[in-house]
């Protein structure tokens, strides 16, 4: 897909697959277009071309995305008077779950029944990410669309997340997740889509693309060639 | 060749073996139960509905004391609060959601955001309907007690035209003030422009006659005034379509075209 901001190319012919069963990590120096990709899979913005599609249909046209699809774009993004336990609650009223499921997740994210009844306001990034985390697999859904999920995750929160996301993926879910912690992606990834200024740099499983370099060297190596390109 | 994929599973899988019932668009009145919940569930908004409910009690008391225990007149002093705090609570139920971009969460768990935004907008009408309600069941032990107090027969009739008046009065003025969210989505500047255009209004109906005249066809403020007083004639009804047309209607529509194309920020 192609996506134009007034005077600026935020993505330039993006194309990609995820597949089902396996976690792919979406990788992008700052500015590259990684938020951008995922805002218009799920909906939240328009293309300017191209189509972005789960299980075959635009996000919008599912019949009930919620329960298929659980996203995380802004931990942040929380009316801060709000307590986390009512911020679930809302989303499992919407979902038509059960007020169970809500204790469910806090407890799968770590978050104590005190945390649970604090004001968002008072919430540290880490404790975020775990509530965005928490409302995102309320529905148990079989796509997860995570924007940096892990930053600001403490290391028990990141091995957590590392479990959860092979778990999900061994029962087939598909996960998309960005992020810019690259030896935490060689760990969880199957397969990693590198773009930059808008573009896809590579794409591929772990091995395809190292051959025996980590992560780091072939980012580093794909995103200065980008560089020079541009310049 | 440009397009985003993500190929899902032929099952439901969660972290445990738990399976989905069948998944069912979210229907209408559970977008309606959880904005109406949002409007209650955090202890600013709480405030305002508890400092809402203090006034209208206080304002219909020190009016019982001051006019005597006349039910009609005691239940439509309660416009006081109806007229400055009401407006609030409904501006800060729509743009609660933007101004904290918990839009995100709300628009991705329903897509179709046009029924979310009419489901946001009808809780603040339907509780001026029970507001005005509230009102008469607090003016009327007010009334029994001013009488027996100031040993006068109290005036229990209510004018039902005039009570209905008054309602729609307070449901019309409250669906401006939710346009005017919508048409700007921030709080500050929806609660000033709501109460800046009545005075505007005002000082333009003072300064000419032709300024008056404008305002009884545009302004609701103005055009709501004979539905208020319950003596709508055919020619004050025009008045209050046109006027419903231009401070409601038309602000709304600019602010729901721009949420329902917009980006989601
Ligand atoms: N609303 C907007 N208006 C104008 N430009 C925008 C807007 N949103 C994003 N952009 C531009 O699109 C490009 C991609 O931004 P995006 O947020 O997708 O990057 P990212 O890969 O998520 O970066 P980061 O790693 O910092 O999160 C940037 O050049 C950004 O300036
Ligand atoms: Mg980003």
């Amino acid at each position: 897909m192609v996506k134009d901001y007034k005077g600026v190319r935020a993505l330039d012919e993006v194309s990609f697959t995820v597949e089902p069963g396996s976690v792919t990590g979406f990788l992008g120096p700052n500015g590259a277009g990684k938020t951008t990709a995922l805002r218009i899979l799920v909906g939240l913005s328009r293309p300017t071309s191209g189509t972005a599609t789960i299980f075959g249909r635009p996000y919008r046209e599912l019949e009930a995305p919620g329960w298929h699809v659980g996203t995380l774009l802004d931990a942040n993004a929380q009316h801060p008077g709000r307590t986390g336990r009512e911020i679930l609650t809302l989303g499992a009223m919407m979902l038509g779950l059960p007020r169970s499921r809500v204790d469910e997740v806090l407890e799968l994210v770590g978050l104590t029944d005190r945390e649970a009844r604090r004001t968002f306001r008072g919430y540290s990034l880490g404790m975020r990410q775990r509530l965005g985390i928490a409302h995102a697999l309320l529905a148990r859904p079989r796509v997860l669309v995570l924007d940096e999920p892990a930053n600001g995750l403490d290391p028990q929160g990141i091995h957590w997340l590392r479990g959860l996301l092979r778990q999900l993926a061994d029962t087939g879910c598909a996960v998309l997740l960005s992020s810019h912690l690259l030896a935490e992606v060689e760990r969880i990834a199957d397969r990693v889509v590198v773009i930059g200024g808008g573009r896809v740099l590579a794409e591929g499983t772990l091995d395809e693309l190292g051959r025996g370099r980590d992560l780091e060297q072939v980012f580093l190596e794909l995103t200065a060639k980008a560089d020079r390109r541009a310049a | 060749m440009s397009d985003v994929t993500v190929h899902g599973a032929a099952r439901a899988a969660g972290e445990t073996a738990g399976e989905n019932t069948a998944p069912k668009p979210v229907p209408f009145h559970r977008l309606l139960l959880v904005e109406a919940r949002k409007m209650a569930d955090t202890r600013s908004a709480m405030v305002m509905l508890g400092l809402l409910a203090a006034m209208t009690v206080v304002s219909i008391a020190a009016r019982g004391v001051d006019a005597g225990p006349q039910l009609g007149r005691l239940t439509t002093t309660a416009g006081i609060g109806y007229g400055t705090l009401l407006p609030a609570i409904a501006i800060l139920a729509v743009t609660g959601d933007w101004t904290h971009r918990s839009a995100l969460t709300t628009f991705t768990l329903e897509p179709r955001r046009g029924r979310v935004l009419v489901a946001r907008c009808l809780p603040p009408l339907l509780a001026t309907v029970a507001a005005s309600l509230f009102a008469l069941a607090v003016a009327a032990p007010v009334t029994a007690v001013t009488a027996a107090l100031q040993g006068v027969p109290a005036e229990w009739d209510l004018d039902a035209t005039r009570m209905l008046g008054w309602t729609a009065t307070n449901v019309l003025l409250i669906a401006m003030a939710l346009a005017f969210a919508m048409l700007l989505l921030h709080p500050a500047a929806a609660i000033a422009t709501y109460f800046v255009v009545g005075t505007l209004w005002n000082l333009v109906g003072n300064v000419s006659e032709l300024g008056r005249e404008i305002a009884r066809w545009v302004d609701l403020g103005t055009a709501v005034g004979p539905l208020a007083a319950a003596e709508l004639t055919w020619m004050d009804a025009a008045r209050l379509a046109t006027a419903v047309l231009c401070s409601v209607a038309l602000p709304m529509a600019i602010g729901a075209v721009r949420a329902l194309r917009a980006e989601v920020r």
